[in-house]
């Protein structure tokens, strides 16, 4: 077990998932309460990476981080590298591949709030930022743990956006997926059913937590 | 569900919180949805004085509509809203205050109680401009108004429903209003718990003078509650005036 890639991709999946609680409230915000009439189209690209294949969308990212894309060379002119098969690419390119595993849990849980509690704190006084921190905020903990969560679980198991992104660089890239895959090309197969029983063991962890915030009762206890 | 009206002594706490009288409500509204078979409008033109008006009429008549579109939370197609010289709403000034700057009371028909707030928090919750000592010298006196002090730490889901009313109630009232807007608050109750919570009303009201819109389709609590009646109808005025008149 190399536990060098582990921590890189736990560290990962961290920043992942901190790095898209703040983008995806303001994202998930605007599509639920939105009435834009081409709001669908934002929806349908927000949920893309669910549907793309990770290769086609790691080669999308490839280009857009390279040298020659206007990011790329933003960033190269800063700090003299490019961002492709380094960890902060890696930290870009997670961030588009979960992003629809946050905004659709918390857009599903800001919907769930009763419209008749937000415009009972309008009446009262309360702009929309401070109806939104007050109250839609704490009544959907549920649906926002359930989102980080989810980020996080999908940030640990991806492996195309990684190897087309990241490539597999020892310590920089190489997450615990792409070490599963190199100890089966290499026959290691025990190495390779440690590694990915720690996988499956903190997944399964963070899907049962999922689901045990869908039950109503532990839904209720997190309010207290 | 009968509902007695008793003499009752003012309740000094209620009257200390008491300021300036509001004016008169002006209302020329049209609203028009089109999402149903044959569209829908409202189309509303009165003025109403300070005190409780009903406003009274069979389902599906306007009375919600009526009042979502004075506190904001739907926008008319044309017309104006305003108390004395202070407008909410005027399409050909091209006015329209935003909800929570209108400073309207506003009780819903299912009391919309935060669940995650205490009663406390929820009566605070509209006095967040204020310092913290006003504020909660405004809270208790409020709370030992409408006697649910021993209510405070708990949450709305740990309350009955006559209690909730009063914490919907004595929330909207705290902010000190310049216009009630209650849509059936009381629909749900027995008629002794309804006595006393319009009691307590009236009380407030008869010290802060403001008008009060009042939403039912029960004609008792029309002849126990209201000064005033405006009897809705498929989105128009079918009559107005004082109840004995109208009913």
């Amino acid at each position: 077990m190399d536990w060098q890639s582990l921590l890189l991709t736990i560290r990962l999946s961290a920043i992942v998932a901190a790095i898209l609680f703040v983008i995806a409230l303001p994202v998930a915000y605007w599509i639920t309460y939105s009435r834009w009439r081409w709001k669908f189209l934002v929806e349908a690209a927000v949920g893309l990476p669910i549907v793309l294949p990770p290769t086609v969308l790691g080669f999308y990212l490839l280009i857009a981080l390279g040298a020659r894309s206007p990011l790329g060379h933003f960033w190269q002119s800063i700090t003299g590298h490019t961002l492709a098969f380094t960890f902060q690419g890696l930290v870009i390119g997670s961030i588009i591949y979960s992003l629809p595993f946050a905004v659709q849990p918390f857009a599903a849980s800001f919907a769930a709030v009763d419209s008749r509690l937000i415009a009972a704190s309008a009446t009262l006084g309360a702009s929309k930022l401070r109806t939104f921190r007050e109250i839609i905020l704490p009544l959907s903990k549920p649906g926002l743990v359930a989102g980080i969560a989810l980020s996080f679980a999908h940030t640990m198991g991806e492996f195309g956006v990684v190897l087309m992104v990241g490539g597999n660089i020892p310590g920089v890239t190489r997450t615990v997926s792409i070490e599963v895959y190199d100890q089966v090309q290499a026959l290691n197969y025990s190495a390779a059913s440690i590694t990915a029983l720690i996988l499956l063991g903190i997944s399964f962890s963070l899907l049962s937590l999922v689901y045990a915030l869908n039950r109503r009762v532990f839904a209720v206890w997190l309010w207290k | 569900m009968a509902v007695e009206m008793r003499d009752f002594a003012p309740n000094r706490a209620i009257e200390s919180s008491a300021h300036a009288a509001s004016g008169i409500l002006s209302v020329q509204i049209r609203k028009r949805f089109d999402t149903t078979e044959h569209g829908f409008e409202l189309d509303v033109a009165t003025e109403l004085p300070p005190g409780i008006t009903i406003v009274f009429g069979p389902s599906g008549a306007g009375k919600t509509t009526l009042l979502e579109c004075i506190a904001g939370l739907l926008t008319p197609n044309n017309g104006r809203v305003a108390i004395e010289n202070r407008i909410f709403f005027d399409r050909s000034l091209g006015v329209d205050v935003q909800v929570h700057k209108r400073k309207i009371g506003y009780v819903f028909q299912d009391l919309a109680l935060f669940p995650h707030l205490t009663v406390q928090q929820n009566i605070e919750y509209g006095l967040r401009e204020l310092n913290a000592a006003l504020r909660v010298e405004k809270t208790s006196t409020i709370l030992d108004s409408f006697r649910i002090s021993s209510l405070r730490d708990r949450k709305p889901s740990q309350i009955s429903g006559g209690e909730r009313q009063r914490v919907a109630l004595a929330r909207s009232l705290v902010t000190d209003p310049c216009l009630l807007l209650l849509d059936e608050p009381l629909a749900a109750l027995d008629g002794v718990t309804k006595t006393k919570i319009v009691e307590d009303l009236r009380i407030w009201n008869a010290a802060h003078c403001i008008p009060i819109l009042y939403v039912t389709h029960s004609r008792e609590e029309v002849l126990a509650l209201g000064d005033r009646v405006l009897m809705l109808e498929a989105g128009k005025i079918i009559a107005q005036g004082p109840t004995r008149e109208v009913i």
